[in-house]
């Protein structure tokens, strides 16, 4: 435990002296910003049933923010260390494998959540300065951010696994993107689709479609299912991805 | 430390290490000898636990490297080729980083980063970025990182490449004071180097030993095979005639030059100059000389002797030639 520890510490200290996570986070809060404001308009022009947090994660700018994010803080983590060969020294270090897949993996699952923290705030502040006006239902913010984290967690364990694939950082971007978005565009094609297929087919795939999941988080319904599936499909490409580095020590 | 028994490597169909075996006993300083691509590095990687071996097993510091790799690599300093580092870290930072890894801790652990970098002359350097340091810098931290742990055993890959003649010998001074503490595994190709630190020389190529002896035998036995080279006019078998004399182990025709020139390399006994008796021939047989140059093998040279004398190769291949 010692070691991960170590190991977590370098990771997090990799992440924030290089410019990485500044241009994240700044290109982050940019986007939400607009995606509050589009949340802000919508209430404004007519009454409505949703927050202002579930407007907000339903916007287009929630959405663009969401998909760059992860291959952009996971890319880097395998692919730089193998094309720099120090994945070598690492290895020959007293490390186990899984705690290098695991410090890294946690890493860039700390600066996820880092990244959100300044929409917390816009949400806070919106509250504050309409003496309470603009209301915070406290289960669509818990509902919220909770789903974020957990959708984190997997798309994050997708780019772990793609960055530990290729020793090219915009190979293992594209394939964390590509991964990501045909995940994503699976809920938006039952939207689009829906009523010409059967119920049944559209409710499986609404078990794993992110919009769905937004939808019902941010309405304040906090329902076990998607956090199980996220978790357990992060533990899968965690799995995959340990393997991919143990492979070396493969043996016939 | 080190006992290797028919360790075997093979990536994708090309056999990078074929069944070798060769012991190291504590406190030897033994080179690696051998031209690129030979297995040096494959078989570093093994022992140093990165790898696995294809069959074969090898032992360091009286564990498995395959079974037992946690423990091997507590007691092994590695130093892989080119120093791969960590360029945005600072010296010191990452010697820290290394050291913690390596399970040092505390006042101890301050103390030994202070002596590694005292050791390999990196002090001055501890503030700056690894990024912005030169090759041979670079070099010298992935040695103080390899040192930091006080590993028994020390195995460098190449640890004099890429440096300027005043740093290679200050790594070789640094390498002969450090025998009384480690026993230390290093790979080269260059042939003066092993001669001036290693008790002992262990010659690798195509993947397989074809020498383990002390430099000071092997040189002796590596320098022997002269060659000369010769541009002569003249008719007739040639070949079979310079063979005729008695020094000459073997005449070869080389590439068709300007008729009527043709052009021959003879391989000479130990110690023998032909010359005379070549000029003597050439008078006799009436053939017109125009170059005739005498050429000490280079290391190359040597090992494409080795790889062609060693057709089936022996188990047990002690001594060269």
């Amino acid at each position: 435990m010692r070691i991960f520890w170590i190991l977590l510490k370098k990771e997090l200290h990799s992440f924030f002296v290089s410019p990485v996570a500044y241009v994240v986070l700044a290109l982050v809060m940019v986007l939400n910003g607009f995606a509050f404001r589009a949340a802000l308009s919508v209430l404004e022009s007519a009454p409505s049933e949703g927050s202002i947090v579930s407007w907000t994660f339903h916007a287009m700018w929630f959405w663009l923010s969401y998909f760059f994010v992860f291959p952009l803080l996971t890319m880097r983590l395998f692919a730089e260390e193998k094309k720099m060969g120090t994945l070598e020294t690492l290895f020959t270090a007293p490390v186990r494998a899984w705690q290098v897949v695991g410090s890294k993996y946690l890493a860039s699952v700390i600066v996820y959540c880092v990244l959100w923290l300044p929409s917390l705030f816009n949400f806070k502040f919106a509250h504050w300065i309409s003496a309470g006006q603009v209301e915070l239902p406290s289960g669509a913010m818990g509902g919220a951010y909770l789903i974020l984290v957990v959708m984190g967690m997997f798309n994050l364990a997708i780019g772990c696994f793609a960055s530990s694939l290729t020793s090219n950082q915009i190979v293992a971007a594209i394939i964390s993107f590509t991964l990501s978005l045909m995940h994503f565009l699976l809920g938006i094609f039952i939207m689009v689709v829906g009523r010409k297929i059967s119920d049944t087919i559209v409710d499986i795939v609404n078990y794993f479609a992110a919009t769905e999941h937004i939808r019902i988080f941010t309405a304040g319904l906090i329902d076990s299912r998607p956090i199980i599936y996220y978790l357990s499909m992060s533990l899968l490409f965690l799995s995959f991805t340990h393997h991919v580095v143990e492979f070396r020590r493969w043996r016939p | 430390m080190i006992d290797v028994q028919e360790l075997t490597k093979q990536y994708a169909g090309r056999t990078a290490v074929n069944n070798i075996s060769f012991q190291v006993e504590p406190g030897e300083i033994v080179g690696f000898l051998g031209p690129n691509g030979a297995g040096k590095s494959t078989t570093m990687r093994i022992l140093s636990g990165y790898m696995p071996a294809t069959s074969g097993r090898a032992m360091v510091a009286g564990f498995d490297v395959f079974h037992q790799s946690i423990q091997v690599r507590q007691s092994v300093g590695y130093m892989p080729e080119n120093a791969p580092l960590y360029t945005d870290m600072r010296v010191k930072e990452y010697l820290r980083f290394r050291a913690e890894l390596k399970g040092l801790s505390g006042l101890t652990m301050r103390r030994r980063i202070g002596e590694v970098m005292e050791l390999t002359g990196v002090t001055d350097m501890r503030k700056r970025l690894i990024g912005n340091l030169s090759k041979g810098y670079r070099q010298r931290v992935a040695l103080a990182d390899a040192l930091v742990h006080k590993p028994k055993l020390l195995i460098l890959d190449e640890p004099t490449n890429g440096l300027d003649p005043v740093q290679i010998r200050h790594v070789r001074d640094l390498l002969r004071n450090l025998k009384s503490k480690h026993t230390v595994l290093l790979s080269t190709h260059i042939l003066n180097e092993v001669e001036q630190t290693c008790d002992r020389v262990i010659m690798i190529h195509q993947g397989r030993i074809r020498a383990n002896d002390t430099p000071a035998n092997l040189t002796r036995q590596l320098r022997s095979t002269t060659l000369l080279h010769l541009e002569i006019d003249g008719t007739g078998s040639l070949a079979e005639k310079f063979s005729a004399i008695p020094a000459v182990r073997k005449a070869t025709e080389e590439e068709l030059l300007v008729v009527p020139w043709r052009r021959f390399t003879l391989r000479v006994e130990p110690d023998h100059d032909v010359r005379e008796e070549v000029m003597q021939l050439a008078m006799q047989q009436k053939w017109r000389i125009r170059e005739m140059h005498l050429q000490l093998p280079t290391l190359e040279d040597v090992f494409v002797e080795l790889s062609m004398n060693t057709g089936t190769p022996t188990d047990t291949p002690t001594h060269v030639l």
